[in-house]
């Protein structure tokens, strides 16, 4: 896998001064990140799912204000052992249930396989509870709106946020902003890629276990590389180009791990949206070459989206001046050399960071919505950037994209699945 | 399910600035591979937290900002750096987290080290020991007493992380593995096949690129870790005397005597933290450092002609040999 910091070093004895398109490196504004009062009281949760994901979120969890983690549920043993070593002071369950029976509990954090996440939410709900629910919301479009209609029918008391974490994050929200302004002119494509080298395989001394851990090979109820992990980059689509994609045409193959899977290990899919632009997505196991990013090219620049949100542009040579670019960092993508830009580089300089570095402080996505939760939990019940409705929309992505990749067909997606009646 | 088989699965990790390789034997290669990744990627996760080279690593946030307010960390990194000061008093401070400072000042952070700033080196003094960290254990929180001081898990995060990768692969059902951390932190689950134990060689110091010379141990390992540690590769001579990157967090100044240092325990965090102890600890006050630890076996060099071992058995002849078994 070549990183970034590998382009950097090569690109800066293979850069050429001319003909180059301009990178800017586009930062968040810190005030977007809201202080709670310290005087906040502390949020009882329960996590219910402690596979590698929930692991990462009771560990995230505990560096967020206010959250505090007080049972932990999973159905095999062997996790609650885990759970017992990793956080002792938390009561651990082998059912649900008792959770949602425990009154103390205010708060779930849903991080069960995709295809369990449907009789949590609705029960966690019914039981009075504020969910959490990671992404994707559900795998087929029945479950998605069974939660997307329960967690509406109790918007007014209950705060219910999917783990579309890029909403909640300050990275995109800033690109957001600078994409919808027309900083890159019209946009004219855009193409997602996200790249590993992984089997996608788990492995238990149980058999049942084996079975039940490895649903995301499961075709009955997995949604493949597009809805596992093109899921994030899907949402971040449109969201950014303000539209619901119509029609996506998908290939699935199995190229590197012939082990008598079905699900494809290899996927590419075309998104098409109402202004006639396309958005291309590519997925592999095979290969971790360039790893996980996404770009939107327009008229005047293109932003590239890569490290947790991190952004770049580049300028067409004949693009108009934006004004801050003269100040901007310059980095180097191989032979693409460029003007990074600092949103806060006034900010950084006031705290005596250097404003061409990176700033240390910045947080994982997870940590973002999760702090927005507990945020919820202060200030609201209000409607969260990641609610129902966006859980309903990108379900629907995932669930007509798989299909059309498994069938290797063009499908247009029906617009009354993105709604509730 | 049983995994038996003769062929190895291999998988490779580059993290924490060095190399992870794990070799694993079983039946089904496509069960060996998918344990092992699992395995691999709670040392990626593990990296994220503990690197003092990543800005947004929990230590690298520890370090800016806890001279100022106590800064909340994750459960299992609060339980590592308990088990450090654990560590740190067993060894009578020999292993030390705080050393950072010390050892930025000796130039051993990003070059190859030079005589440091007689002022400096005092400066760095008084903010290094465990005496100056503060741990909120309510809260889940650290913080320093003292401006300038930072904490490094470099002698202590190879290990955990090769611990933790081992517990996943046993909860997995892997039965016979053998996992290493850039050669110099090791643990072994089981025996490969037809063997009775996992045999590691430790070479003789100053020997280490001549492949040819025969070893001055192997060291028999079944379900227990080994870590070796040494003062070579970042060094810089001074007056004659070579001057290694093993800095006595006691004295502020490089380790003297020890030339490796190896430790075998059942824990990979344990034997990585006391071998870069026994390295600045002098022969006469190894006993006590050793003595809280159950079913150690340690091997020390202090020359070509002075090592120590006890339970490990030395195969190139030495003149002076303090032999326990």
């Amino acid at each position: 896998m070549i990183s970034r910091r590998d382009f950097l070093k090569t690109g800066s004895a293979a850069a050429s001064l001319l003909g180059l398109s301009h990178a800017v490196e586009i930062r968040p504004d810190p005030s977007l990140v809201r202080a709670r009062p310290s005087s906040a009281a502390d949020v009882n949760i329960g996590l219910i799912g402690y596979g590698p994901r929930g692991r990462e979120i009771a560990s995230t969890l505990g560096r967020v204000p206010g959250a505090r983690l007080v049972a932990i549920c999973d159905s095999y043993p062997t996790m609650l052992r885990r759970a017992q070593r990793d956080i002792p002071e938390a009561s651990r369950h082998g059912d649900y249930r008792e959770l949602l029976n425990n009154a103390d509990i205010q708060a779930v954090v849903v991080a069960t396989p995709t295809h369990l996440h449907k009789d949590i939410v609705t029960d966690a709900l019914e039981a009075g509870k504020n969910v959490y629910c990671e992404a994707p919301m559900a795998s087929s479009i029945e479950d998605a709106r069974a939660i997307a209609s329960a967690a509406r029918a109790v918007a007014d008391e209950l705060i219910f946020q999917v783990g579309q974490q890029n909403r909640s994050n300050p990275q995109h929200r800033s690109v957001f902003q600078f994409i919808r302004s027309g900083a890159i002119g019209r946009p004219a494509m855009a193409r997602a890629q996200s790249h590993s080298r992984e089997s996608w395989r788990r492995t238990s001394p149980n058999a049942q276990r084996v079975q039940a851990i490895n649903w995301r090979l499961d075709p009955e109820v997995s949604l493949g590389l597009v809805g596992e992990y093109g899921i994030h980059q899907m949402d971040v689509a449109y969201w950014v180009l303000g539209a619901l994609p119509v029609a996506v045409t998908g290939f699935g193959q199995i190229m590197a791990w012939e082990d008598g899977r079905q699900v494809p290990d290899t996927v590419q899919a075309v998104f098409e949206f109402p202004s006639g632009m396309h958005m291309m997505f590519d997925a592999t196991l095979a290969s971790s070459f360039d790893d996980v990013y996404e770009a939107y090219y327009g008229t005047d620049s293109t932003i590239l989206f890569r490290d947790r949100g991190k952004a770049w542009m580049f300028k067409e040579v004949d693009a108009p001046m934006l004004g801050w670019e003269v100040y901007a960092r310059k980095d180097k993508f191989y032979k693409e050399t460029g003007i990074a830009l600092l949103a806060n580089a006034t900010q950084l300089d006031a705290q005596n960071q250097d404003p061409t570095e990176d700033d240390p402080n910045v947080e994982t996505p997870l940590w973002y919505a999760l702090n927005e939760f507990m945020d919820n939990h202060e200030f609201g019940p209000y409607l969260p950037a990641a609610d129902y409705q966006r859980g309903l929309e990108a379900t629907a992505i995932a669930v007509v994209a798989n299909k059309a990749i498994v069938q290797g067909t063009r499908l247009e997606i029906d617009p009354a699945l993105y709604t509730l009646e | 399910m049983p995994l038996h088989g003769p062929e190895p699965v291999r998988l490779a990790l580059h993290a924490m600035a060095t190399r992870f390789e794990l070799v694993m034997y079983g039946g089904g290669a496509a069960d060996l591979r998918a344990a092992g990744e699992e395995a691999l990627q709670e040392i990626r996760r593990l990296e994220a937290q503990l690197s003092s080279y990543l800005p947004n690593s929990e230590v690298s946030r520890i370090n800016r900002a806890a001279c100022r307010r106590p800064v909340p960390v994750s459960r299992r990194v609060f339980q590592l750096i308990q088990h450090a000061a654990a560590l740190s008093a067993h060894t009578q401070g020999a292993f030390d987290i705080t050393v950072a400072p010390l050892m930025r000042c000796w130039g051993f952070v990003k070059g190859k080290g030079h005589w440091p700033d007689s002022a400096a080196l005092s400066r760095a003094r008084t903010v290094t020991g465990m005496e100056h960290l503060v741990l909120h254990e309510k809260q889940g929180a650290l913080s320093f007493r003292k401006a300038g001081m930072s904490i490094d898990l470099g002698g202590i995060g190879k290990g955990y992380a090769i611990d933790e990768a081992a517990l996943i692969l046993r909860e997995c059902g892997v039965n016979c593995a053998l996992l290493h951390g850039g050669t110099s932190t090791i643990t072994t689950i089981g025996a490969p096949p037809g063997a009775g134990s996992w045999r590691v060689a430790l070479p003789v110091p100053g020997k280490l690129a001549d492949h040819q010379a025969p070893p001055l141990a192997v060291v028999d390992l079944k379900d227990e870790a080994l870590s070796v540690s040494a003062p070579w590769g970042k060094a810089f001579e001074k007056d004659g005397q070579t001057c290694g990157h093993v800095i006595d967090p006691r004295t502020g100044f490089p380790a003297e005597g020890a030339e490796m240092a190896a430790v075998v325990h059942e824990s990979a965090t344990t034997a990585d933290a006391l071998s870069t102890a026994l390295l600045v600890t002098k022969p006469e006050a190894r006993a006590r450092a050793c003595q809280n630890f159950n079913k150690l076996r340690v091997l020390v060099a202090y020359g070509p002609k002075r090592v120590y071992a006890d339970g490990i058995t030395i195969h190139v002849p030495t003149q002076t040999i303090h032999h326990h078994v």
